[in-house]
């Protein structure tokens, strides 16, 4: 057992030993951890919820050959643990020091140069997400750089001329980083050695963080009360926004063997602890439903942390990935430290933020099956904002049609009821009918009845049902 | 010509240097102040019991009224506003008790454990209620010219309609944030993030019952205030100030988001009624409005907002009959306040909504109807309060606007796009904003200003000024640079302090730069005048031959020298030393009061306004009339800033100006529950416009070649004004939704136009 946490900060590998450490807990975020000191102030706090930005950071983790995989992060959601074996980068990290003072980085000359700073709180988190799309991207797209963005709020510019900053600087992705990732990557390399569970007990918390399928098995199994995290998008704000206490926590952010992907004749198997941007680009020629829904999902610096097996996991009446497996007819694998079982993701969700799975089990993977021909798939996310928001409502739907007739038809909603749900009564009527507007107009009024949704911060009752009948008609103009 | 350089902090922003005052290194003394506040709208305190809170180990202060030392009230222009709530509490995050602890658990664990009894009493949490009770703050205010009663009866058409515009959260970066340290004696020492750092200052002596000369309060910058910060940061200021001074240690409140969202004032929810009578061209004849301010629980700056609302409902227009009707009601919500726009949004909104109403009712372009309504340069160019619009470019900027945007070519584009799609409609809208600049108190237009000269060849500016990101610093220092001729990195402007200037007004109503620019240039002017008489004896001695004129002196390109005999020259610095050697004083105040400006509010008449700000823009949208989801496609702007003291600042303006006031127009909508909590207390539930939500094609001009007389370098006010330009998205997309109807029925409308209130409004044309 180790129970020290190591990263590279400052080109130094940093050791925190958290009985040392007065102040310091398991559960600290990187963003409170940085703002205790007096050396890098430069990350800001806002909203400590991961919908501001104001506190990304860099985080860099090694890659293939020898190279370095750079994300941005929210830091006020992320654990110290987490970076564990990581290279964390500030804004303060960012231009190069010399004896004529800093030569500033292309990111951070840009900025000044389009006037994209105003009152300079969002600042170094937007020069922290354009670190990163400056070391990810070359030329980068509009949409790039808008994804790259979507998750920093700035009151003050308006955005274009950070849009106009990022054109700018991200044109070759060389800069002093790429001279230092090999000593880096040796530095995580020798952090990371031997792998063993990190297991951090402190006064009032303990923090267990295995590197195996096994031993987080075990460690479930032992601890049935603990937090479960892996991106911890979720479950932090328990901790930043409840102010509640996680006194255990299990963490099952560093197994490799549910960061896979696969695909058989019949099925792609993702690895529940893939992250939603990993699925994203998975997604993108072979499950495209799947990915229109990713690419609208929180910010990347969310995408970046939270895993497809914790969206899941959640079980959010508005987690956005759930009426698309629904829709896909996926199914979960779930392991506990004696048995395997392979659930279908309908049965699997039992209530508001209810599943099936038991204390001692994990879920290990996603299993979507490959679509059989003559079967279209639609998604469609309705939200106050385009991005960076919560679904109001998410329709996803299945259709097969036989010579116009409808064969197969399934209809799920997020955002319609406590938990994800078909539509089982509009289905119904669907089945053997002409797939024709006329048939789409009386499915509409059917489907309109069928939820009582609530009104909430987001919409009213009746903006949620008339957009869920509108789904249903804008699917069937897609399909026609 | 304008100058173009980055703003003064840009390089510090960017490397993560600029210190806030949540960065400030304080020694381990520091205490974290938290603030306990009402979680009712409306009820009476009954027990307020801090035994189990003071238990609690690193808690080493709790205060509640009673230990308030001066007086408990920090209403800024009328006092009706408790420090600390005593006997009852009138809104939902209202200051109870104060916290000061040694870290954030034990402040966290105190407040849980402070115990408040309540009854719960009857809460007002809409205007409807706070109208029908008839719970005013004050007398019903008017502005009034000729008989629109009349007026209105002679109409060919005439109709009446009612418009609710919504509130506004600012959503600033930095939340509220102070750190008071105390002194030695009674002095406390505050580091603020307040637009109005003298009030802040006149506050914190009344709580804590001392002379104001004991009190300093510095703001070095702000992240982000948007006139949230004008009055609302007195608050955390006093708390810090109360705790400071009862543990005598150092106190730091930083709001965490959602207690700042729920315990400050928004921008003011308006409803208002209005009629209006035209005639068969679309010329408008007569225009009745009642503005109903929804000022929350106490006054804050709500009758000056209201007076705003007033100056400003009848826009770009003239109007010839005209009766202008403005109240501002008391409801349990916290204090709405200051907001960007400062109340000439919600006047203007309505005029705006009418006139697009008269276009589609006469079935005409609402840019033409708008064009043909426009204050005139000869005749119609009187407004209802009796002040003349001069140098007007209203017109100039219609015609440059209507071609850059080649707005007639894309009308027709637009109406094929809507006839040949059923889901998806496109919608173009072209409005105006006039926005009168100065303080409508008119006292409030003065400023302050201290300029030092070291021996060393290098300026300290002081002004009553504050930075929030907006750039006044960068625009005073390139003034300074200017006035001196020297480089700018010899000028540097220093943290707005109050014991440095006193006196000062807030950082508001866009006028920082015009009042403090002028200031700086009164200061500079002294100096300029004692150095070039220094200067003539010296060029007397060096060049006894004919003596230098004084007013020949000229000061560029860091020397002084005789414009007609260039030959004599000393460099700036030289030239100081030499002055310092002499015993000339080289530091100076300066003072600046707009001319001119007066208001009667009992008349509703005057000259309230140094000039007016004009801009216009076109917008397109296309909405998705099924799900009620909407997308910028473009805007263009043109906006008049005078001569552009900084023209990259000015930009930021008018872009950031522009998206803001997207946000109100469309996504921002604030939401209440039936007991007056906020539902939408995050960003988790309000949505500020994201990268995403800015025009995908976005284009600002600066009008050019517009000098503005008698103001610094001849340049304008460019703060608030651009915030009104994004009434032209709100009815770009009314107009996507009309066409669901072919443009025949007016569609239900309101601010902001939401998803909700597009697919509602789109899914009623399309059933009739």
């Amino acid at each position: 057992m180790q129970h020290t946490v190591r990263f590279v900060l400052d080109d130094k590998i940093v050791e925190i030993d958290f009985l040392k450490v007065p102040g310091l807990k398991p559960s600290t975020t990187v963003l409170n951890y940085l703002r205790s000191g007096p050396l890098h102030k430069g990350v800001k706090e806002s909203c400590t919820e991961g919908d501001c930005g104001a506190c990304t950071i860099v985080v860099a983790e090694p890659g293939n050959n020898g190279s370095l995989i750079y994300k941005a992060l929210d830091s006020c959601l992320v654990f110290l643990p987490m970076i564990h074996g990581k290279q964390l980068i500030t804004v303060e990290n960012l231009a190069l020091s010399g004896k004529n003072g800093n030569t500033l980085h292309p990111v951070q000359q840009m900025m000044i140069e389009t006037n994209g700073t105003q009152c300079g709180y969002c600042t170094p988190g937007i020069v922290m997400s354009l670190f990163a799309l400056f070391k990810n991207h070359i030329d980068p797209s509009r949409e790039v750089i808008e994804d790259a963005l979507t998750g920093n709020l700035c009151r003050c510019t308006g955005y274009e001329p950070i849009l106009e900053a990022a054109r700018k600087a991200c044109t070759d992705g060389k800069d002093h980083f790429s001279g230092r990732e090999k000593m880096i990557f040796s530095m995580l390399k020798e952090i990371t050695t031997g792998r063993k569970t990190l297991e951090i007990q402190t006064e009032k918390q303990t923090y267990y963080k295995p590197f195996t399928l096994a031993e987080a098995l075990r460690l479930r199994k032992k601890n049935p009360e603990a937090a479960l995290i892996s991106g911890s998008t979720d479950v932090a704000l328990r901790q930043t926004k409840n102010r509640e206490f996680l006194p255990l926590i299990l963490d099952i952010s560093a197994i490799d063997e549910l960061k896979t992907f696969r695909e058989s004749n019949d099925n792609y198997v993702f690895g529940a602890g893939l992250t939603l941007e990993q699925v994203k680009d998975i997604t993108e020629k072979r499950i495209p439903s799947f990915h229109k829904i990713l690419k609208i999902f929180g910010s990347l610096q969310i995408r970046n942390i939270a895993t497809i097996g914790g969206n899941i996991g959640s079980a959010s009446p508005i987690g956005d990935t759930l009426p698309v497996l629904f829709a896909l007819g996926a199914k979960i694998k779930i392991s506990s430290p004696t048995l395997k079982r392979i659930i279908g993701i309908e049965d699997f969700i039992t209530g508001y933020r209810q599943t099936c799975l038991r204390n001692d089990e994990l879920i290990t993977e996603v299993i979507v099956p490959k679509t059989p021909s003559g079967v279209t798939f639609g998604s469609y996310k309705v939200s106050k904002r385009k991005d960076l928001d919560i679904s109001t409502v998410t329709g996803a739907f299945r259709l097969k049609t036989l010579e116009g007739i409808v064969a197969e038809i399934v209809l799920a909603f997020g955002g319609m009821a406590a938990m994800t749900k078909r539509a089982l009564k509009t289905e119904e009527y669907l089945e053997g009918k002409k797939w024709t507007r006329e048939t789409i107009q009386e499915a509409m009024i059917i489907l309109n009845r069928e939820f009582d949704p609530l009104s909430d911060a987001r919409a009213g009752a009746e903006f949620r049902k008339t957009v869920a009948a509108n789904l249903l008609l804008k699917f069937y103009l897609e399909t026609n | 010509m304008p100058t173009n350089r980055p703003h003064d902090s840009a390089r510090k922003h960017v490397t993560g240097e600029s210190v806030f005052i949540n960065d400030i290194p304080v020694n381990d003394q520091l205490l974290l102040g938290k603030v306990v506040f009402s979680r009712y709208a409306h009820a009476r305190i009954l027990n307020i019991d801090l035994s189990e809170a003071l238990k609690i180990i690193g808690v080493k202060a709790i205060l509640t009224a009673t230990d308030i030392p001066g007086e408990n009230q920090m209403g800024p222009v009328i006092h009706d506003e408790p420090c600390l709530a005593e006997n009852e509490v009138t809104f939902i995050g209202q200051a109870i008790a104060l916290i000061g602890a040694e870290n954030e658990e034990a402040a966290t664990e105190a407040a849980r454990l402070i115990r408040v009894d309540y009854e719960p009493l009857e809460a007002i949490l809409d205007l409807e209620t706070a109208m029908a009770k008839n719970n005013s703050i004050d007398a019903e205010r008017k502005i009034e010219r000729g008989n629109a009663d009349a007026a209105l009866e002679a109409a060919l058409y005439k109709f009446d309609g009612t418009l609710k515009t919504g509130a506004q959260e600012h959503w600033y970066l930095e939340t509220q944030t102070s750190l008071a340290i105390p002194g030695e004696g009674k002095e406390m020492n505050i580091f603020a993030s307040s637009q109005n750092p003298s009030e802040t200052q006149t506050i914190v002596a009344k709580v804590l019952g001392i002379q104001k000369n004991e009190v300093e309060v510095e703001v070095k910058r702000m992240g982000g205030a948007f006139g949230g910060k004008e009055t609302q940061g007195n608050h955390v200021a006093a708390w810090a100030a109360l705790l400071a001074n009862a543990t005598r240690r150092p106190v730091k409140i930083h709001l965490f988001r959602d207690d700042d969202q729920v315990m400050t004032g928004k921008r003011h929810r308006f409803l208002s009624n209005y009629e209006i009578g035209f005639d068969e061209k679309g010329l408008i004849l007569a225009y009745k409005v009642e503005l109903n301010a929804d000022a929350g629980s106490s006054a804050d700056l709500s009758l000056a907002i209201l007076s705003r609302a007033m100056l400003h409902a009848e826009n770009a227009y003239y109007i010839p009959d005209i009766l202008i009707r403005g109240n501002a009601w008391k409801t349990n919500h916290p204090s709405n306040t200051a907001f960007r726009g400062f109340g000439g949004p919600q006047g203007m909104a309505v005029i705006e909504n009418a006139i697009d109403r008269i276009a589609r009712f006469l079935k005409k372009d609402a840019a033409e109807i708008r064009y043909l309504n426009f204050y005139q340069k000869e005749k119609n160019n009187m407004t209802p309060y009796g002040q003349k619009v001069k140098n007007n470019h209203l017109l100039m900027i219609y015609d440059k606007l209507l071609r850059s945007s080649d707005y007639v070519n894309r009308r027709k584009e637009i109406d094929r796009f809507n006839k040949e799609n059923e889901f998806y409609k496109k919608g173009l809208s072209l409005t105006p904003v006039k926005f009168g600049i100065s303080f409508t108190t008119a006292f409030l237009n003065q400023a302050g200003a201290l300029v030092n000269i070291y021996t060393d060849g290098t300026v300290l500016v002081n002004h009553g000024g504050t930075e929030m990101g907006q750039g006044i610093h960068t625009k005073i220092a390139t003034i300074a640079s200017e006035e001196f001729g020297v480089s700018p990195e010899m000028v540097k402007v220093d943290a707005t302090n109050t014991s440095r200037i006193p006196n000062t007004s807030a950082t508001a109503a866009s006028s920082g730069s015009d009042l403090n620019g002028m200031a700086v240039k009164n200061a500079i002017d002294i100096l300029k005048s004692r150095i070039a008489e220094v200067a003539v004896a010296e060029f007397a001695t060096r060049f006894p031959d004919d003596k230098t004129l004084k007013e020949n002196i000229v000061f560029e390109n860091n020397y002084l020298s005789d414009k007609v005999n260039p030959i004599r020259k000393i460099s700036f610095p030289e030239m100081l030393k030499i002055a310092y050697l002499k015993q000339v004083s080289l530091s100076s105040t300066g003072f600046y009061k707009t001319p001119g400006i007066f208001f009667d509010k009992e008349k509703g008449q005057g000259t309230p306004f140094y000039y007016y700000a004009f801009g216009m823009a076109v917008s397109e949208v296309i909405i998705d009339t099924l799900t009620g989801m909407h997308t910028l496609i473009r805007t263009d702007i043109v906006h008049d800033v005078g001569d552009s003291l900084v023209e990259g600042i000015d930009l930021g303006q008018i872009q950031g100006g522009f998206v803001q006031g997207v946000g109100w127009c469309t996504t921002e909508e604030m939401k209440w529950d039936n007991d007056g909590n906020q539902l939408t207390h995050s960003p988790d539930t309000y949505k500020i416009p994201t990268v995403n939500d800015i025009p995908r094609d976005f284009r600002v001009e600066i009008l050019k070649d517009v000098p503005n007389p008698g103001t610094i370098r001849k340049s304008k006010a460019v703060g608030e004004p651009p915030f009104m330009l994004a009434f032209s998205v709100w009815l770009a997309i009314k107009d996507a939704i009309s066409s669901v109807g072919n443009h025949e029925k007016e569609p239900d409308f309101t601010l902001p136009a939401t998803y909700e209130v597009i697919l509602l409004s789109a899914e009623k044309l399309r059933k009739v």
